[in-house]
C-alpha cells in the first residue's frame, strides 16, 4: 500500500505507525515518550502530524507514534497547524524542563515563547513516563505517577523506599531530561530514596553492582554468579585457562 | 553449523593486534578500550589469553535482557545487541560470565563481539594464528573436546 507524507510517495505495510515510517525514511518527527522497546504511548503529543483521511473533508492531528496506517492517507509533518502545535507543546515542556538542550533546540526551531516560571519545580520531568515503562520490563515496577494536575508525578509508593527497586538506574537512563537523580559515592548508591551497599568484586575490591542486582541475575539466569567485576571476569577466564594448559 | 571464534593462548603472543583491528573495524579508532576482543596478559608468566564473547547457547546476557534486545543472529550465530531497544540497563554486562558485554560510555551503548557478520577481523590480522574461525564441528575433535571440557570447568568455577 502506498500513502504520502510530504507528497512524497512511500510504500508501507499495513499496521505500521506513521511514525515509524518517517524514522524508515528520515521524515524529521521530534518524541519524547516514544522508545522503539515499547512502542508509541501517545503521552507527550510531540509526535503530532496532520492526516487527510478518504471520506473526511476536514484534516485531523493525530500522534504519529499510536497512529496506525490501514487506508491510503496524506500525511503532512511539518504543516502550520503542526508547526502551531509543536510550538506551544514547546513552550510548555521548556517550563518543566528548561536545562534540556533538545528542548531547547526545537524551542529555537518553532520559536516558542518563554513563559514565566512555575510554582512547584518538577525538576525538569516531563511525564513522558519512559522511566515508568522501563521499570515495569525489568519486572519492578517500582515507580509510578502520583497525584493530578500540575501536581502530577512520577514517585515510588508514599515516596518511601521500596522493596521493589533494585537500584539498576534503568529509569535514570532511559529518562530524555535527565530529570531521575541518584547519587553514587562508589560504595553506595541511592535513588528512589533507597540507599545501596555496593557489593565488592571478590578479585579486586571495586563496588559493581547491588546486590538485588545480583538476585535478579540469578532469578533470570537459574544461576549462582561469581561476585567478580567484568573487568577481573577476563582475567579470572585467563587464568584459569593457564591453569589447565599447564 | 555455525563457526565460532577458536582462541588457542599458546599461540598469542600477547601483541594486541586484534584489539586494535577490531576497534577499527567498529568504531573507526584504534582503542582498545572500545574493542570487543581484550587480551588479558599476566606479566609474569608471560602467558597471553585473548578473551572474546562465546556466543553461548543459552547466553546470560539474552536471558537477562528485559527487552529482547539480544538475539541470535540466524546467519552467524553471533549473540547481537539491537542498540534501538537497548534500555541501557547494563544488566547484560553484569550477567555475562566471561566479562565480554560491556558499555561504551564514549558512544552509549553496548557492545560485544559479532563476529564481523561472519567475516571476523581480528582472525585475518592475528599474526600467529591465536585466533581461528571455524566449523564448530570440522574443528579437530579430540582438541575441540579438551577445550570444551577445559571452558566448562572454567565457567562451572567461575560460577
Ligand atoms: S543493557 Fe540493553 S541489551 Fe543489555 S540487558 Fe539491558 S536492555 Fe538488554
Ligand atoms: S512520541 Fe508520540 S506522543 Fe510522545
Amino acid at each position: 500500500m502506498f500513502i504520502t507524507i510530504n507528497n512524497r510517495q512511500i510504500e508501507v505495510q499495513t499496521g505500521e505507525t506513521i511514525l515509524q515510517v518517517c524514522r524508515r525514511e528520515n521524515i524529521f518527527i521530534p518524541t519524547f515518550c516514544y522508545h522503539e522497546a515499547f512502542g508509541g504511548q501517545g503521552a507527550c503529543r510531540m509526535c503530532m502530524v496532520e492526516v487527510k483521511e478518504n471520506g473526511r473533508n476536514k484534516n485531523r492531528l493525530v500522534a504519529a507514534c499510536t497512529y496506525p496506517v490501514t487506508a491510503t492517507i496524506e500525511v503532512f509533518t511539518e504543516s502550520d497547524r503542526v508547526q502551531q502545535v509543536r510550538r506551544t507543546l514547546v513552550m510548555l515542556l521548556k517550563r518543566r524542563a528548561a536545562q534540556d538542550p533538545y528542548i531547547e533546540e526545537l524551542a529555537h526551531k518553532y520559536e516558542a515563547p518563554l513563559l514565566p516560571k512555575l510554582k512547584v519545580d518538577p525538576q525538569g520531568c516531563i511525564l513522558c513516563r519512559l522511566c515508568i515503562l522501563a521499570c515495569e520490563k525489568m519486572g519492578k515496577s517500582a515507580i509510578w505517577t502520583v497525584l493530578r494536575g500540575i501536581d502530577k508525578r512520577i514517585a515510588t509508593p508514599y515516596d518511601e523506599e521500596t522493596d521493589e527497586c533494585m537500584g539498576c538506574k534503568a529509569c535514570a537512563e532511559i529518562c530524555p531530561t535527565q530529570a531521575i537523580t541518584f547519587l553514587e559515592d562508589g560504595e553506595k548508591r541511592s535513588i528512589w530514596n533507597k540507599t545501596f551497599t555496593l557489593v565488592s568484586c571478590e578479585r579486586c575490591g571495586k563496588p559493581y553492582a547491588t546486590r538485588e542486582q545480583l538476585e535478579y541475575m540469578r532469578e533470570q539466569t537459574g544461576y549462582e554468579t561469581a561476585q567478580i567485576c567484568e573487568p577481573c571476569r577476563k582475567k579470572t577466564l585467563a587464568s584459569q585457562v593457564e591453569k589447565y594448559q599447564n | 553449523m555455525s563457526k565460532v571464534l577458536f582462541v588457542e593462548p599458546e599461540k598469542c603472543t600477547g601483541c594486541r593486534t586484534c584489539e586494535l583491528i577490531c576497534s577499527f573495524t567498529h568504531v573507526g579508532e584504534f582503542n582498545p578500550l572500545r574493542s570487543r576482543v581484550s587480551v588479558v596478559s599476566f606479566e609474569k608468566t608471560g602467558f597471553s589469553f585473548p578473551a572474546v564473547c562465546q556466543q553461548c547457547s543459552v547466553a546470560a546476557c539474552m536471558q537477562v535482557c528485559p527487552v529482547g534486545a539480544i538475539t541470535k543472529d540466524q546467519l552467524t550465530g553471533a549473540m547481537k545487541v539491537n542498540d534501538k531497544t537497548c534500555l541501557r540497563c547494563k544488566m547484560c554486562t553484569i550477567a555475562c560470565p566471561f566479562g565480554a558485554t560491556f558499555y561504551d560510555g564514549e558512544h552509549d551503548a553496548i557492545i560485544k563481539c559479532d563476529l564481523c557478520d561472519g567475516d571476523p577481523e581480528c582472525v585475518k590480522f592475528c599474526p600467529s594464528g591465536a585466533i581461528s574461525y571455524r566449523e564448530a564441528y570440522t574443528a579437530n575433535r579430540s582438541k575441540r573436546k579438551a577445550t570444551a571440557a577445559k571452558f566448562q570447568e572454567v565457567f562451572e568455577e567461575g560460577r
